[in-house]
């Protein structure tokens, strides 16, 4: 007995030290020449299709530029990290972050809830930003220092924008009166909710419902009972297209036929292949429309179906431009933190902006960037810009 | 919409028992929660999705062919993870059942991918997505018949093979205790083999018709699943076939009525709190029977 315990306390501490030593030894190879991002998304659990998106936008930048001789002669890595899209494993991995300073710059978060997790640390150490994703409101008011400068940025809107973007489009372009609200219980989609429900007040539009469920759920169905006895004209989705297919599916089996609405959480052409014939007449708000990209972001497109065989997602193309802004921002002022807070807290006007497939990136004073929103919607079986769009 | 909401409690709680009687079965004759139990409800969707797009195999014998290489997965698990710490103490079984879960997960996602994955719709009958019976407003579809009559008809099934079979009256024995059944000439370990594969079996079939049903599968899709159908199980009396059978039953219309009455984020916590409510008021489970613990 006791010689078997033996024997087991030895192979766990053997295996202890080979994982530490594992992970060390990642850390400090090659620190001369290679400069580091780190990329914090879910990469395993349930959101890991999500982390997937935005890995294969990274990737490619960096490819890309690593193809082309590298920054300064120097080549750039990507370091994944898992966070599972969970605040708790993110602030983690935030302290990993902030305490490895091969590490220069993150392009992440991709969840509002993870990447408000993180914020603190990232704030407090030093570590600039930029999410391609994450729309919460309240990170514009939580990613400053004592000093007040701005550590984290975003290439995407805000969902109070969006939100209030939506219920306006639903009104006044489409012309309906009753609608009924189901949003994920997290900061994304009660953020947006909130957002929409509040512009739907001011303008006149009745919400007649407002049902909500949790990530990863499959079941729609009792929601969905109640919300159609409230005879909705349209429905608005505020969440990711996983389970958004999942309710414009049942609530389609259910009867419920009204055009769906939804932010860029849906923008995936997953969701049309999950919700098949149902995904019909849904509408979203996009930060990108292939349709009115540039000549740039067209060629882009065109790469990204050759490279991984599907349709480019909004996800992809923001990191894809998220890691572009930060290479640029390392070419011109070195692997510094501070330095490239300072690059990125520069680009502060069009004429600053970063040229990119999604179009011109820049920053206010928060943080943010200002991006139109398209609105597209599905027609067809694919993604088609709407006829009617909201100047 | 009461009517409404019984009949999709009922679709989702036919579910839920079908996977419920792998965990209660299991544990009545090894006393081992497996919670890899969850992830052979995945892959049975996937591995029937995967003969459909890759050997182009129709719906029906597809189900079939991932009923039985869920089996053979559930035989293999058991002897790979828990035969041999079958005289161990219990913690350590529950320890390689929980690593096992994470490890066929991340296979899963290995092998599939992370995005979420419809289910093949070319291979469903068409006429699944249309209305069966429609009375005043309460609508079911032909894909919530073929739900109900295909779990209806694989639990009558099992209760057959348990109490009229052999091998069913060796499972019951064994169930009673190990020890005295094997000093009967019981082979043990095949009979225990056989329990894992038939509750494993039962596992793939819920997950070929969550994935049919709702048009959407993902690796860690068993997670969720199988703790409420842990969470059943315990309910109708864990060790009990029938009670795992009506606790999903119970789950699925309490979680529906909860989504639908109360309020809708709490749902799982209106599944749970059931739960706690019948273990604080009957610990043995709705159907359990106050076992004597074993000397």
């Amino acid at each position: 007995m006791s010689v078997r315990n033996s024997k087991f306390v030895k192979l766990a501490v053997l295996a202890c030290a080979m994982v530490t030593f594992s992970v060390v030894g990642l850390g400090s190879a090659h620190a001369e020449d290679v400069i580091k991002i780190a990329v914090p998304s879910p990469f395993t659990g349930a959101e890991a299709g999500y982390g997937d998106n935005i890995k294969a936008g990274v990737a490619m930048k960096v490819e890309e530029v690593n193809k082309a001789g590298g920054v300064n002669g120097k080549q750039i890595e990507a370091v994944y990290l898992d966070e599972q899209c969970d605040p708790k494993e993110a602030a983690t991995v935030s302290t990993k972050i902030a305490n490895d300073k091969d590490l220069a710059v993150i392009v992440g978060h991709l969840c509002s809830s993870a990447h408000l997790a993180a914020l603190p640390t990232y704030v407090r150490i030093g570590v600039p930003a930029i999410s391609p994703t994450a729309t919460n409101v309240s990170i514009s008011d939580k990613n400053k220092d004592k000093k007040g400068r701005v550590w984290s940025f975003r290439n995407v809107y805000r969902d109070d924008f969006q939100g209030g973007f939506l219920a306006e489009y639903i009104a006044k372009v489409l012309g309906l009166k009753k609608v009924a609200v189901f949003y994920e219980n997290n900061d994304y989609g009660i953020g947006l909710k909130t957002a929409f429900v509040n512009k739907a007040k001011e303008i006149g539009l009745d919400v007649v419902g407002e049902e909500a469920y949790m990530k990863g759920a499959q079941d729609f169905t009792p929601q969905l009972t109640k919300l159609k006895s409230m005879d909705p004209q349209a429905l608005f989705i505020a969440g990711y297209y996983a389970e958004g297919a999942l309710i414009a599916d049942q609530a389609k089996k259910m009867g419920l036929n009204v055009p769906k609405f939804g932010a860029e959480g849906l923008d995936n052409v997953d969701y049309i292949k999950l919700a098949g014939d149902a995904a019909e007449d849904t509408y979203m708000t996009t930060p990108f429309l292939a349709e009115t990209a540039s000549d740039k972001g067209k060629a882009f497109i065109e790469a990204f179906k050759a490279r991984y065989d599907r349709d480019v997602d909004y996800m992809s193309a923001n990191a894809y431009d998220a890691a572009g802004i930060v290479i640029e921002a390392i070419s011109e002022v070195g692997p510094d933190r501070a330095k490239i807070r300072e690059y990125l807290a520069a680009m502060d006007s069009p004429e600053k902006a970063y040229d990119g497939v999604t179009g011109v990136t820049y920053f206010d004073a928060k943080g943010d960037s200002q991006k139109p929103a398209f609105v597209k919607m599905v027609k067809g079986g694919a993604f088609v810009p709407a006829e009617k769009q909201m100047k | 919409m009461l009517e409404q909401q019984l009949v999709n409690g009922l679709t989702l709680g036919l579910i839920y028992a079908l996977i419920a009687v792998g965990y209660t079965m299991v544990y009545g004759v090894i006393e081992l929660i497996n919670f890899a139990h969850g992830e052979i409800y995945m892959l049975g969707a996937f591995f029937c999705m995967t003969f459909i797009t890759m050997f182009g195999l129709p719906l029906f014998p597809a189900i079939l062919l991932s009923m039985v290489c869920c089996l053979a997965l559930g035989i293999l698990i058991d002897i790979v993870a828990y035969r041999p710490l079958r005289k161990a103490p219990r913690l350590a079984a529950l320890i390689t059942a929980i690593g096992m879960s994470i490890f066929l997960q991340n296979l899963a996602m290995v092998i599939w991918g992370s995005r979420p994955t419809p289910f093949p719709r070319s291979a469903v009958p068409a006429i699944f997505s249309e209305t069966a019976f429609q009375f005043s407003n309460v609508n079911i579809s032909w894909m919530q018949v073929f739900i109900y009559v295909v779990a209806i008809s694989l639990m009558i099934g099992l209760y057959l093979i348990i109490s009229k079979t052999r091998i069913g009256t060796a499972m019951r024995a064994l169930a009673q205790n190990q020890v005295s059944a094997s000093l009967m000439g019981i082979n043990v370990n095949r009979v225990i083999s056989f329990t894992f594969a038939l509750g494993s079996s039962m596992g793939a079939v819920a997950g070929v018709l969550v994935a049919m049903f709702y048009n959407s599968m993902y690796p860690t899709m068993g997670y969720t699943a199988g703790v409420k159908a842990f969470a059943a199980a315990v309910l109708g009396g864990i060790g009990s076939v029938p009670g795992a059978m009506f606790g999903g039953i119970v789950l699925g219309i309490a979680e529906t009525l909860g989504a639908g009455y109360i309020s809708s984020p709490y749902r799982d916590g209106v599944a749970y709190a059931v739960m706690i409510l019948v273990i604080l008021f009957r610990p043995s489970g709705i159907l359990g029977k106050a076992v004597v613990d074993k000397a």
